[in-house]
Order: structure tokens, then sequence, then C-alpha cells
């Protein structure tokens, strides 16, 4: 989102209200072009709009998609626009969120053919969504929403009950939500900017009882991070970050960060991809106060789902590996991104980072935006693109 | 929206529009102008034959990029967008309609809206759309593009309504970049943008 291009363009569109801007200069530009230097202010770089309507599954390139051998991409599902995060129901319905288009959908398997159903449209960029204990959890930028035994009332789904208003000055905040292994729900909320000095309730990603009580702040210094997941066998907190827009097209990375406690401070504004000090927030400040990233992840790539492998479907050497989906640059003269990667974590040594899916760009042609990753009950993989709202499926067969 | 709903808003704009043909709401979602020239008929009242309104406080269509005109339709019919006169009649095009429609507007040539424009105001507003990277997302000629409008030739007193709607954070918005570009606005930046964007040629 985003910046949304809508589409990555939105990742970075977020920006905050006018008041938590650094500087009354600072405070006249955009959004996205915030951070921007003077000699960057011809750029051409824009967001990419997201299509209103989602792409028919005959019209998807994935044929154009390069995976390793004896793996397979199909479409598995299409017709949901701007499909963002997913979660499976108990019953195996698919639910997924969404941003501009600001629908919450559901998705059900009828042998071979899936169905999509909307449960909740007019939200403010409803990007997060949960499932648990029978009821669906929905972030929208201004509220945390929950939809009860909603597996049961598709059809009609019950009005969301209101667990917590999000601060006001986050406008600009879409959302990721996901489970933690303590039973909180864990979410973002992102920079206010492009790069500022954000206030205490910002650059942060934080917990809240399911009941909507409790809420605290778990990691700080983040600029935005729209993917998190922890370890299968350490149960620890691995997350993505989005990198700052506009210096340059090879710096900062965006970044894979690892929280194993609560209370560290990953760096934003002062420092980035744990080594460059900010031009405008960096002075006095070294990268040396705050917790390095465990990897980067390349420049202005859109680094947005993050899943670690635990089914059997897969070859034994990618259990554990995390996948990763680069949903694909707009801050950058030639695209990257556009990818699914795997991270295998090495005791003792530094990850390795491979390619698993390439493809989704043609040169400076977008073919595809992977955004989030979810695993299927038989260990297969289901990827959304919210470019084509379409979901993907990945399988492997020796 | 469910099959059925769709179903029945399409059979609606069937009623209202009485000349479409089965072929035009059913089927694949490719876009089709002339089946939008036929599904927007409804809508020349307000907007004229051509997208080119002429009521003050009504924007003119013609020439707007497909993809804004489709969304904007979009939150309209979600209730994102509210408006008296507006709403009744997104809420019974279909969802096969919306592409056609914004097609067919983004087809036709957007003639000058009457405004009677300060020349010191546009000279104002000219370096004011540079400084705060108007020109970024809406184009250099500010003709729009993707999901951002044309503003060039716009109606006077709806771009005013809208620039100083989102200054007060009251204006639905697609994704929220406008209402935080129009944060750093004073009135008097404005009315100066207002004139100058009423200015401009509203075609290439
Ligand atoms: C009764 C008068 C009326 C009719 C009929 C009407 N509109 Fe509108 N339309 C308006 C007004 C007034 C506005 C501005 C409302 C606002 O400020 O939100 C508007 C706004 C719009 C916009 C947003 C333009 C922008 O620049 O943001 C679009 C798109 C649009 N109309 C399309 C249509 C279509 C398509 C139809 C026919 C299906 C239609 N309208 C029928 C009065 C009308
Ligand atoms: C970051 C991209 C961006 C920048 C910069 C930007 N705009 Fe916009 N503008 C948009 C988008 C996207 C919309 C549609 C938003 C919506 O859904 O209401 C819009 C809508 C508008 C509208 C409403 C037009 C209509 O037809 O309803 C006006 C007026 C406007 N912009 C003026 C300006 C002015 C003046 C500036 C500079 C001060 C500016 N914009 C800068 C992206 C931008």
């Amino acid at each position: 989102m985003s910046p949304s291009r809508l589409a990555r363009p939105l990742t970075v569109l977020l920006l905050g209200g006018g008041l938590l801007w650094p500087s009354a200069a600072q405070a006249q530009q955009p959004a996205w072009k915030q951070g921007q230097p003077p000699s960057m202010s011809t750029s051409p770089l824009a967001p990419i709009p997201a299509p209103p309507s989602p792409t028919p599954a005959a019209q998807i390139p994935v044929d154009k998609i390069k995976l390793p051998p004896g793996f397979k991409i199909s479409v598995w599902a299409d017709g949901i626009s701007n499909a963002r995060s997913m979660t499976f129901g108990d019953r195996g319905t698919v639910f997924l969120g969404s941003r501009v288009a600001g629908n919450v959908y559901a998705v059900v398997d009828r042998g071979g053919k899936r169905e999509v159903k909307v449960v909740a449209k007019g939200l403010m960029q409803p990007s997060g969504v949960l499932f648990k204990d029978g009821a669906l959890y929905v972030a929208e930028i201004p509220r945390l929403l929950k939809f009860e035994n909603i597996e049961a009332s598709l059809d009609s789904p019950p009005a969301p009950k209101v667990l917590y208003e999000y601060p006001k000055e986050s406008h600009h905040n879409w959302r990721y939500l996901a489970l933690g292994p303590d039973g909180k729900l864990y979410f973002n909320m992102g920079a206010p900017c492009n790069i500022c000095d954000p206030p205490d309730t910002h650059a942060n990603i934080s917990r809240i009882n399911l009941d909507g009580t409790g809420f605290e702040y778990y990691a700080r210094g983040v600029r935005n991070s729209v993917g998190f997941d922890w370890h299968p066998v350490t149960k620890e907190l691995y997350f993505t970050n989005h990198g700052r827009d506009w210096m340059g097209d090879d710096v900062p990375n965006d970044t894979l960060h690892h929280a194993p406690r609560p209370g560290l401070h990953f760096g934003y504004p002062h420092c980035h991809q744990g080594d460059i000090q900010d031009p405008d927030f960096g002075a006095g400040r070294a990268c040396s106060e705050f917790a390095p990233p465990l990897l980067k992840l390349g420049p202005h790539v859109a680094a947005m789902g993050i899943r670690f492998y635990t089914g059997s479907m897969f070859p034994s050497e990618y259990r554990h590996r995390a996948f990763i989906a680069l949903k694909g640059s707009w801050n950058r003269t030639q695209k990257s991104g556009y990818r699914i990667m795997t991270v295998e974590l090495r005791p003792g040594a530094p990850p390795r980072y491979e390619v698993f899916a390439d493809g989704f760009r043609d040169g400076d042609k977008v073919l595809g935006r992977p955004t989030y990753i979810q695993w299927m009950p038989d260990g297969s993989m289901l990827v959304s693109d919210d470019y084509h709202g379409a979901i993907y499926r990945i399988t492997y067969q020796p | 929206m469910t099959s059925r709903s769709v179903a029945l808003a399409v059979l609606s704009v069937i009623a209202l529009l009485g000349a479409l043909t089965a072929a035009a709401t059913t089927g694949t979602p490719a876009v089709d102008v002339e089946a939008g020239r036929r599904k927007a008929e409804v809508c020349a009242q307000c907007h004229g034959p051509d997208g080119n309104a002429t009521a003050p406080g009504t924007p003119s269509i013609a020439g707007m990029p497909a993809f804004y005109t489709h969304w904007q339709l979009i939150m309209y019919r979600d209730g994102r967008r509210r408006d008296p006169q507006m709403t009744p009649f997104a809420e019974r095009l279909g969802e096969g309609d919306l592409a056609d429609v914004a097609a067919f507007y983004a087809a036709q040539r957007a003639t000058a809206r009457p405004a009677s424009t300060d020349p010191a105001r546009v000279a104002a507003g000219r370096p004011l759309a540079e400084k705060f990277h108007c020109t970024s997302c809406h184009g250099p000629r500010l003709l729009g593009q993707g999901q951002v409008p044309r503003l060039a030739g716009q109606d006077f007193d709806y771009l005013m309504k809208r620039l100083s709607g989102y200054k007060a954070k009251s204006a639905s918005d697609l994704d929220g970049m406008m209402t935080m570009v129009a944060q750093g606005l004073t009135a008097a930046d404005i009315e100066s943008l207002v004139h100058f964007m009423a200015s401009l040629p509203p075609a290439p």
C-alpha cells in the first residue's frame, strides 16, 4: 500500500496529520514527497495506482512466474479487489483485508471453485485481519473491530464490536494484525510521515488483549512494519520494515528485524538499515544505540508479508525458513522487488537470503505484486496480489 | 456486494435506461465505451451529455482518468463519499457498469467552465502548485493520472468546496493523501490555487 501505489506507492504514502510534521517547512510537503531533497524535486517517480477492478484469472500472467524445480503456481481465486492480508477460519474460509477498496472478503472453497463474498465494506483501509475462536478481528485505520461467530453468517455478517480506537492523528496508517504466542493481538502504528521525529504513539509495533484491554508498546523506532510472524521453535517475533524514501535508488534498504523481547528500539528516524545516519534526524545519534536489522532486504522493495514454513508439502530444506513477499518498488528509477524470497536463519552465521518466486515484473512492466503469504493446511502456499485482486496457490510435487 | 444485489442493481439500471441488452450486463468485465455511453445517459441531466457540466458546484467529468471516476463511483456506492444528488445515481450502478461509464467519460473531451478568475490570484497560485507538489501527483498540467483527478479547467465552486473540505478533514478521500497535503495550505493558498486550477486549459 502502502506505499499505493496506491501500490507500494501507498505504503510510503502514509504520512499523518500536519501537526506531526517535523517543521513548518516540511509540513508543506505531500505525504510521499515529504523528505525529498530539492535535487530530486523533478523526479517523475510516483506511487503506482491501484486498479479499481480486479483482473479476471484468465488475464493474470501467472505463467511468467519462475519457481524452483517441482513448484507450480496457479490462480486460486480472483475477483478480490485490492486483496491484502489473509487469515483462515476454523471451517476453511479465507478472510482477506484490503486498503483503498475498503472491503473485507471471505473466500469459500467449494471443491475446485472459490466463491468470494464481501463481509464488510466502506471501511477505512481495513488491511489487517485475524481469525480467532470463531471471531474475525479487523484493523482499519481508525478502529479495531470484532465480528463474532463470523463463519456462521457470511451472507449477513453481524455488526462489529469496536474493541479499540487508534490515536486520532494516525489518519494515514494502515495496519497489519497478527496473533502472538502470548495470545495477544499485535499491530503496527507506522510513522506519520516519510521521515520525521514521530510522537510515542507512532513508529512502533504494539499489542493488546483480545478483549481490547491492556494496550502496550512492544517495539519502537519501527518506521512501518506491515508484516510479522513468530519463529515456530523460539516463538520470537520477526518483522519486515519499509525503509524511508527519497534518499536515492540504492539506500536505504527495507529490512528484516528480530525482536526477541519488548522494549527494543530499531532506529527510526535516526538510523536506517543499521548503518546509515539520517541526513536530517541522525545528528548526535549513533547507529550503535539501536537494535540492528537481521538482514537488508533490498532498497525500496516493499517487504510485506512474512511467514515461517511449518508444513510438510515443500522439501525439507524449506522447513522453518521465512518466506517474504516483496511487493515491489515505486521510489526507484529501475523497479526492484516483485519477488518472493526465503530467509534461512543459521545459528552463528548470517541468514541466507534467496529468491523463491521471480517474474512479477517484466522490465518496467508490472505483472503482479505479491503482498501477503498464508499456508494452507496441506502445506501449500497462498499468496495475495493487491494489484490483480487475486490469490495464487503454490504447490510442490517432486 | 453479493451477486444478488449486483443483479438487483443491474436490474434497476436496466429499468432506468430501458435500453440495455442482456449482453451488456453479463459476461466478461471487458471495458465497453459504447455501453458506457448508454449507461451514462441518466447522468447527463447534471453532468451534461458528454460529461461537461454547466451548473456551478457540479463537476465536469469529461476527460477524467478512468481509474479516478471508477474509484469515486465505488466510494459513493459504498457510502464512503456522500452527496444527496449524486449518491442515489451511484447506488443504481452495477459492479459491471462502473468501468464502462468511467471509460466513456475518460474518452470525452473536456471543455472549459466559465470562471471569472482573477489574474493576480492565478499568478499567485501557479508557483504554489509547484511548491506543494500538486503537479507531481496531478501531472505537470494538472490533467490527472491513474486514481488522481484532473483539476485543470474544473468548475471554480466545486474546486473550492473540495479543497476546503480536505483542509477541514471533512472530505472523503480515497487514500488519505489529499487530506494530508491540504493541511499545509492557508485559506489564501487555497483561494489562489483554485483561481489557478480553474484558469488552466482542461484538455491537452
Ligand atoms: C442530480 C444531479 C446528478 C446526477 C444525475 C449525477 N450526478 Fe454525479 N455529481 C453530481 C454532483 C452535484 C456532484 C458533486 C458532489 C460532491 O461534491 O460529492 C457529482 C459528482 C460526481 C463524480 C465525482 C467527480 C469528481 O471530480 O470527484 C462522479 C464521478 C460522478 N458524479 C459521476 C456520475 C455518474 C456516472 C452519474 C450517472 C450514473 C451521475 N454522476 C449522475 C450530480 C449528479
Ligand atoms: C500525493 C499525491 C497528491 C498530491 C501531492 C496532490 N494531490 Fe490532489 N488529489 C490526489 C488524489 C489521489 C485525489 C483524489 C482523492 C479523493 O478520493 O478524494 C486528489 C483530489 C484533489 C482534488 C479534488 C478534485 C475532484 O475532482 O474532486 C483537488 C481540488 C485537489 N486534489 C487539489 C490538489 C492541490 C491544489 C494540490 C497541491 C496543493 C494537490 N491536489 C496535491 C492526489 C494528490
